[in-house]
């Protein structure tokens, strides 16, 4: 092989290594020790205290609120989704008039920022003029206008119906390469053996189908977990931070009470989870390559 | 009837209710913004006239054309600066096998897995140490970052389906590497590289915290801080214009997006999952 620059794998990557080290491991090694530091509002560090940044995040009742609609966001965004992402791809595996059209469609949502269709919800969502409600009452499901953002109890569920929308058209692309990775002659077999439409879900599409649910199971925990323009462009956390969850609770921590130690606490507690997470998507990625 | 005439009836049956209400916000967005400035507060589907005269005023009132020449600034510059370090890293990463290969791939994954949510404070720092501030040249640089790990993964995986040996030929035909790779490899790679690249963009073009959090005077907003600047916090709300500018702000880049996703799914299904 001739010797060049061009054959030096490490000269090539070293560029693209040092950008993104630089953005994100020097901003890294800061949180870590803001986040064992006092410091006041505008970021002086007046000297070492411990854990006592943590130990603040971890007493303050916003904070376990904030931490235990996390877990029901995630939780249902990525159950939600999986439930009806799975039929949607595979009627969208089959041959049918319009099929492309429909494919366009379910990716739409994909195409949109999540802010602008955070702020056109929230509009379609106003009690007294969103084009919801007078749609609600003009097919007769409701009587009377809903504050739908006014409450927690009415706009947190609708704030993770508006997250399983925009994470079915990942879902449903993860899901049909997996389909189209079955072989036909499968489903042709079980045909002739007699095998019902039900069973040949069970015993066929589901086991092979795992690995892939596997990871979009995963990568959407993380997806959604860092998701933050929903909340913020339609309740900001709101009413009474009843609609917080951990990364619009820590944008407030850090930006508008100038909390900048708790904030730099629980980010760093969040990056350890989040590399839990990746871990166990590694981990799920590399069983599939053994198999 | 015919049998696919009818599966196709039911498929559409049954897809029906989704398909209602991923197109609810599209015909919300639409309907606002052409209705007249006093027929938005009434909730009623179709307005008496189309107010088209909703994009013209629109324009001026929110800064539309400032935003929109920071988003675009911001979103060409930083696809540039990702596609610059990522096509060497991702050449190396499907043409040769090294020491640290793997770890470098590690890195890469968990780049991609943190959100800059996530590291907000610290990158808020790191822009004030470099005293970039309030200046649109700070998001390039972040964005940029946070898009090599998914312009490398992409590349790669393309990459990989050129065959060496062309680039071998060369080689032996006389051609320096250089020489191969501009002549031979960079022409293949071209289609793979202009996906990436559209991919990066509207990465960039619907990117929310980091603009959010650097951004503090009205004229370096991007559209999606503009646009949010226009409902956050006010007690009245223009909605026939916030409608008019997220219609004008969204539907180019759906379009595009649409006509591309299926090399998205491609490369997503040769990347993420094999």
């Amino acid at each position: 092989m001739i010797r060049s620059p061009l054959t030096n794998p490490y000269v090539l990557i070293l560029p693209g290594f040092l950008l993104a080290a630089f953005i994100i491991l020097w901003p890294l090694y800061q949180l870590g020790t803001i986040s064992l530091n006092d410091v006041n509002r505008f970021g002086q560090l007046r000297g070492f205290n411990g854990v006592e940044n943590y130990v603040a995040v971890f007493t303050d009742p916003d904070f376990l609120g904030a931490l235990w609609r996390t877990f029901i966001w995630t939780g249902g965004i990525v159950f939600g989704t999986l439930i009806v992402s799975i039929p949607v791809a595979m009627i969208l595996n089959e041959d049918f008039y319009g099929r492309s059209l429909a494919r366009v469609i379910i990716m739409l949502p994909w195409a949109v920022s999540l802010t602008m269709t955070a702020i056109v919800w929230r509009w379609a969502l106003n009690g007294e003029s969103g084009m919801l409600n007078s749609g609600l009452q003009g097919i007769g499901l409701i009587d009377q206008n809903i504050q739908w953002l006014a409450r927690a109890s009415t706009a947190f569920p609708v704030q993770i119906m508006i997250g399983i929308l925009v994470t079915i058209p990942f879902t449903t692309t993860i899901f049909l390469g997996g389909l189209s990775s079955i072989p036909d002659d499968l489903y042709e077999a079980a045909k002739l053996e007699g095998a019902s439409r039900w069973q040949t879900f069970r015993e066929i599409t589901l086991p092979l189908m795992k690995p892939f649910l596997n990871i979009s199971i995963v990568l959407n925990m993380i997806y959604v977990f860092n998701s933050f323009p929903i909340i913020w462009a339609t309740t900001q956390g709101g009413p009474a931070n009843s609609t917080d969850i951990l990364v619009t609770y820590l944008y407030k921590l850090g930006f508008r009470f100038g909390k900048l130690g708790e904030a730099s606490a629980l980010s760093v507690m969040m990056f350890v989870l989040l590399l839990a997470f990746t871990i166990l998507y590694v981990a799920l990625a590399m069983r599939r390559e053994r198999t | 009837m015919n049998p696919k005439l009818k599966k196709s009836l039911l498929y559409w049956a049954l897809l029906s209710p989704l398909i209602v209400l991923i197109l609810f916000p599209f015909a919300v967005m639409f309907i606002t913004a052409i209705k007249p400035a006093n027929e938005v507060l009434s909730p009623t589907w179709w307005p008496r006239e189309a107010a088209w005269r909703n994009f013209i005023d629109m324009w001026a009132v929110t800064n539309f054309g400032n935003a929109l020449w920071n988003s675009v600034y911001v979103s060409v510059l930083s696809t540039l600066l990702a596609l610059a370090v990522s096509i060497p890293a991702a050449y190396a990463m499907s043409r040769f096998r090294f020491t640290g290969q793997g770890f470098f791939r590690q890195f890469l994954l968990v780049t991609q897995m943190l959100s800059p949510i996530v590291l907000v404070i610290g990158l808020f720092r790191l822009v004030v140490w470099l005293g970039l501030l309030d200046n649109v040249n700070s998001i390039v640089f972040v964005y940029g970052a946070f898009n090599v790990a998914f312009t490398v993964w992409m590349l790669q995986s393309y990459f990989s389906t050129i065959p060496k040996d062309l680039e071998e030929a060369a080689w032996i035909e006389g051609a320096s590497p250089a020489k191969a790779l501009v002549m031979v490899f960079l022409p293949l790679a071209l289609p793979a590289m202009t996906v990436t690249a559209i991919f990066s963009f509207i990465n960039a073009w619907n990117e929310f915290v980091i603009a959010l959090t650097m951004l503090r005077r009205q004229e370096s907003y991007t559209l999606p801080i503009q646009i949010f600047s226009l409902v956050a916090g006010r007690y009245t709300v223009e909605w026939h214009h916030v409608m008019a500018a997220t219609f004008v702000a969204t539907i180019p880049v759906a379009i595009i997006f649409a006509w591309l996703q299926r090399y998205l799914v491609r490369g997503l299904a040769i990347g993420a999952v094999k």
